[in-house]
């Protein structure tokens, strides 16, 4: 009784370590689709309201929802208050921390935070290319995760449960 | 508006700054070149700053700005998206927090049309210090009713006599009503946004209690779009400069509005011959002439003429002096 309850125990186990991978890999391309949505947000400012940074980030804030509208909200309350830091410090500090619970990678991130490398156009078609790449090197991502992926899961679950099959014929 | 120049500069600059904005209130302008110097016109006099941000009479040993310096500044200034501000910076100033104005100046750069795009390279910055001085118009504003009602005025003078910030006082003081004549909506076309000092279309000057803004658009478009939208019965610019704005001072005119206007002038003749207009026209158009000048680098009232009528009065007579003045 005990080793069928065991061995049940340890297949759920391994079963679920897969199904915990597939949900990462399939939340990677969840979050990025969610980051592409900020940075079209952001170009629409930019595009029809001829918006500063800081102000698209508070005006962003009202179509997010947790944590990326708290976080929008903090970008835009701090560039607000003028304490003399970069609008690129303060966005990297703030969403940095709502990265942490994403299951982003860091290549992930350095092609969200391009375009803050790339502020400060006079132009406002430059501002609007720099904000437009970051996305398309988001989306490129996602679109190789989503062919990768469907494979990639299968794997994972697949592989998961055949973890758990051996490990219960090694210890039976 | 304390200490508000400090969030003129990034971060990394304040503590240099920290002396100058303890000075705020006696500080006129601030002059920022690339490879330059950093001046500053404080109580009529120059002054420079030390490595520490101090201030001295010498040149020797100042503090020189540079580009790198500049750059940071104009990009803190514009909110790090200088696109923003794409418009200020081809009319060569930028308006920030407190009511400061920024000119800057670099290399124009021209449109097919001959047209100024904008500006690159941007290497000059002239920081005009805002200074709200209430009670600025105390002296004239009793001159500005007759009988409750009150008279259309132009106030004449040389750059830098106080013109803005009489005319500010006055649009404060006759929206939220004064000792001679009830409170009026009062309708500020700030093309420069001097008058106002708006940042984000929010005014950073007291303009009173009945008062509108219309920040940053042409004057003879802005008074025509407020008489339509916002019904002032008193319309305010500053600087006249265009046979346009005469135009749609004169159609304000016909609406009932009384007007408020200043204009670069060293006196009525001056004016009329600017702008090739008699004194016929003038006098239909305003009640009173304010004519503004430096006596001993203070500025005063030099004349006060009324339509038909002069009134002289000595710079030195009691009560004459602008408050607050230089």
């Amino acid at each position: 009784m005990l080793r069928t309850l065991g061995g049940c125990m340890i297949f759920t186990g391994c079963l679920g370590l897969g199904i915990w991978y597939r949900f990462q890999l399939e939340g990677r391309i969840k979050a990025l689709r969610v980051l592409q949505n900020l940075l079209e947000l952001m170009a629409g400012e930019v595009r029809y309201g001829r918006a500063t940074l800081p102000e698209c980030c508070g005006h962003a804030a009202r179509y997010l929802k947790p944590p990326f509208e708290g976080a929008f909200l903090k970008i835009g309350g701090r560039m607000a208050e003028n304490a003399g830091i970069s609008f690129g410090e303060v966005f990297r500090e703030e969403m940095g921390e709502v990265f942490r619970t994403l299951p982003l990678k860091e290549e992930d991130r350095e092609a969200f935070f391009r375009f803050l490398s790339q502020a400060g156009f006079a132009d406002g078609q430059m501002q609007l290319r720099a904000i437009e790449q970051s996305m398309e090197f988001l989306h490129g991502t996602q679109e190789r995760l989503e062919k990768e992926n469907e494979e990639k899961c299968r794997m994972a679950v697949g592989l998961g449960a055949m973890g758990g099959l051996l490990l219960i014929l090694v210890f039976l | 508006m304390e200490n508000s120049i400090l969030q003129l500069f990034p971060l990394s600059h304040r503590t240099f700054w920290q002396r100058t904005a303890d000075a705020q209130d006696r500080i006129q302008e601030i002059r920022l070149r690339a490879g330059r110097e950093a001046v500053l016109y404080m109580d009529g006099r120059e002054f420079f700053l030390t490595d520490q941000g101090e201030f001295t009479d010498s040149c020797l040993g100042a503090r020189r700005m540079t580009e790198r310096e500049l750059e940071e500044i104009l990009e803190h200034i514009c909110h790090y998206s200088p696109y923003a501000f794409e418009e200020e910076l081809r009319r060569g100033f930028v308006t920030v927090a407190g009511g400061h104005r920024v000119g800057v100046a670099g290399q124009a750069v021209l449109a097919e049309n001959g047209k100024l795009r904008t500006l690159k390279n941007i290497s000059f910055f002239n920081i005009r210090v805002s200074h709200q001085k209430k009670g600025a118009a105390d002296q004239v504003l009793p001159r500005m009713y007759r009988e409750g009602r009150l008279k259309s005025a132009l106030i004449i003078s040389p750059p830098g006599c106080g013109k803005t910030t009489i005319l500010r006082d006055l649009v404060r003081q006759i929206s939220d009503g004064n000792a001679f004549g009830r409170g009026m909506t009062v309708g500020v076309v700030d093309e420069r946004s001097e008058l106002a000092g708006s940042f984000l279309g929010r005014p950073q000057n007291d303009v009173g209690m009945r008062t509108d803004v219309l920040d940053g658009c042409p004057k003879e478009l802005g008074m025509l779009l407020l008489l339509r939208s916002m019904s002032p019965r008193v319309i305010a610019i500053d600087e006249l400069g265009s046979d346009g704005e005469l135009q749609a001072l004169g159609q304000a005119s016909a609406c009932g509005c009384r007007i408020l206007a200043t204009v670069h002038g060293e006196g009525r003749a001056d004016v009329e011959r600017r702008f090739g207009k008699g004194a016929d026209f003038w006098e239909r158009m305003f009640d009173l002439f304010l004519i503004l000048g430096k006596e001993n680098g203070k500025c005063v009232v030099k004349q006060l003429e009324e339509s038909g009528r002069t009134s002289r009065r000595h710079p030195e007579e009691p009560g004459n002096k602008m408050p607050g003045s230089a």
